[in-house]
């Protein structure tokens, strides 16, 4: 294809991700360099770096960020565990019936995120089932708070993604080489070693791409907190995400809001950047 | 891997994914029950699993007045969505060029969806469900068509400009979409752009565009070229040849796009939370429900969470293949 035929047909879509991602973004960084609230939206007050400053000064902001990073450093071991075992499991079992099961696996995850949680949270109202198991067992009442909150949205961040890394795995598994199974069949290998020596590197290079998929996503975080939360700041329930919205929405800080997302991307960037790197030196080699 | 046939391995690989399936499962079966109580046996603090349903939370959620002759309204329009979804299902055995029966369908749905509130007095529930719908369609027809010439061009073309914008819409995929999302709303506050679906419609193409053009990209690698360069060597240019020849055996991957984009658009609670002020969408209409001080919120929530699913698993069921197949994909290609 020639140089100019590329550009008229990438047109339109290079126009649209032009327009409305690099120079928001760019936007952004500057709106971050300004002292705004929603009575001088149209006369902002340059203020350079000083959001930027009280942004890494605000104890609030770290301790967002230190919930976040607790989110994801429970849900992203645990769904990579829970998916890969359960992905054995279905690999086990006639097509048919793995059909039947994947769709039921696969609900949690396509359906609305919003809804999703609200749906969870049936389960822990007053009036909810496992409130009731809950108190019925342990024989002492269920209260939200800052404790049972948090535990609530990490459980809802288990239930939630667990299905996208049992997918994956399972399209992993179909694709494994039976002719290196039979042969350490043959060699007396046990199937524990066969899934150690065999399935697990096999494997590896998904792990890193649902690793990454998933910090990312746990790192911008956002519906199921909001919902779980109800963005009460009793809980102490904020991460990253809820802690911006709340700046711009609530406090009205938009400028401070704007800096805020700008740390994040540059926080993403930092985990980002050898991942392109290696994406980059990939595509310019099969071009 | 190979199977394990002892009986117990069995029974116990099955008792593993039915323990699995239920925990998967339970948040819909208690919601779906929830949704069909009375206010009083939904709030009731030990769990009531048999009792009359009712579709009155359903009915609250929907209208805003009971019509007198609704279960005949109710039939006539019954007949008539199962009749356009016949003509979707057998468009290959009537001897009418396929595409103009599914514009008849779609017109027929628009149809049925413009005429719903003149024949009964809908509740502001339904016009967040046509907003949904609305801006979902919308989305999905702009992002596909312009991804598709993207996704196309990124395949063929080998030169420098290609990959660096690949690798730039692998970064943009990555980043918390506050970032982009702030400067719209403050650009919508200080314009009045605010609550029109045109702005929502734009920024959501534009937030899934990376994804669209790599997913989209990857699915045009497995065309072979020979199919539209021998196409060009016999006269056609290269639009021509792109949507006579590559578009047709497209399909497929298409639809799997498609699907993903419209389940992004249908999901997406952030974007649209911020850049909407009336104008909701129904995952912003749902989480107005969570708590408040109307008791009745627990039901009501109920009845539209189940509401809100329904659509979804119907274009899952119809599309299932197309989705897991999209998903390997993304997993496998990367």
């Amino acid at each position: 294809m020639t140089r100019g035929a590329f550009y008229r047909f990438a047109a339109p879509s290079i126009i649209v991700m032009i327009l409305l991602m690099v120079i928001p973004l760019l936007m952004a960084i500057w709106l971050g360099m300004n002292y705004m609230t929603y009575t001088n939206i149209s006369a902002p007050q340059f203020i350079a770096l000083r959001n930027y400053i009280e942004v890494l000064q605000d104890a609030r902001f770290w301790q967002s960020f230190r919930f976040t990073a607790l989110y994801a450093a429970i849900v992203v071991p645990a769904q990579l565990i829970v998916g890969f075992t359960i992905a054995l499991f279905l690999d086990q079992v006639s097509r048919f019936t793995r059909g039947i099961y994947l769709s039921i696996f696969l609900l949690p995850f396509i359906i609305v995120p919003v809804v999703g949680t609200l749906m969870f949270k049936q389960l822990f109202e007053p009036s909810g089932l496992i409130t009731w198991l809950y108190q019925t067992i342990l024989d002492t009442r269920f209260r939200y708070n800052e404790i049972t909150v948090k535990a609530l949205i990490i459980i809802h961040g288990v239930w939630y993604v667990t299905p996208f890394a049992l997918v994956t795995y399972f399209a992993g598994l179909q694709t494994l080489s039976q002719d290196l199974l039979e042969a350490a069949s043959m060699d007396g290998a046990t199937r524990w070693q066969k899934i150690r020596h065999i399935v697990l590197p096999h494997v590896r290079s998904l792990t890193i791409f649902i690793l990454l998929i998933s910090i990312m996503d746990a790192y911008r975080i956002f519906d199921s907190v909001f919902i779980l939360s109800q963005m009460n700041p009793i809980y102490k329930a904020n991460t990253i995400m809820t802690y911006t919205f709340q700046t711009a929405v609530t406090v009205q800080r938009l400028g401070k809001a704007n800096a805020m997302a700008i740390l994040t991307v540059i926080g993403i960037m930092i985990v980002l950047i050898p991942n392109l790197i290696q994406s980059y030196k990939e595509q310019m080699e099969e071009r | 891997m190979e199977k394990i046939k002892s009986p117990l391995g069995r029974v116990l690989i099955h008792a593993v994914l039915i323990l699995f399936a239920v925990y998967s499962f339970i948040p819909f079966f208690w919601t779906t029950l929830q949704s069909f109580k009375t206010l009083k046996d939904a709030n009731s603090r030990t769990p009531i699993f048999f009792f009359t349903p009712t579709w009155e939370n359903y009915q609250q959620l929907w209208l805003r007045s009971v019509p007198e002759n609704g279960a005949l309204i109710a039939y006539f329009l019954l007949a008539a969505v199962v009749i356009l979804i016949c003509l979707l299902l057998f468009a290959n055995y009537i001897p009418v060029r396929s595409s103009l029966i599914y514009a008849f369908v779609a017109l027929g749905f628009a149809a049925i969806l413009w005429g719903i509130p003149r024949l009964v007095d809908t509740a502001k529930f339904y016009d967040y469900f046509i907003n949904t719908i609305i801006v979902t369609v919308g989305t999905v027809i702009v992002s596909i068509s312009i991804g598709c010439l993207a996704g196309y061009s990124l395949a063929r073309y080998a030169g420098y400009a290609g990959v660096v914008i690949l690798i730039a819409a692998l970064g943009f995929r990555a980043l918390p979409r506050l970032a982009f999302i702030l400067p719209y709303y403050w650009i919508g506050t200080a314009t009045n752009l605010l609550d029109t679906h045109i702005l929502v419609i734009l920024t959501l193409v534009a937030v899934n565009q990376p994804f669209t053009i790599w997913m989209l990209r990857s699915f045009f690698m497995d065309i072979p070229r020979e199919l539209e360069e021998s196409a060009m060597v016999d006269g056609c240019n290269r639009l021509t040849a792109f949507y006579r020849i590559i578009i047709p055996i497209m399909w497929p991957g298409i639809i799997s796009t498609a699907l993903f984009t419209l389940l992004l658009a249908y999901n997406e609670f952030l974007l649209v939370r911020l850049l909407t002020q009336t104008n909701w969408t129904l995952p912003v209409a749902i989480s107005r429900f969570t708590g408040g001080e109307d008791p009745r919120h627990l039901t009501l929530a109920a009845a539209a969470s189940i509401s809100a699913t329904i659509p979804i698993v119907l274009v899952i069921l119809f599309f299932q293949k197309n989705l897991v197949k999209g998903l390997a994909a993304g997993a496998v290609k990367g």
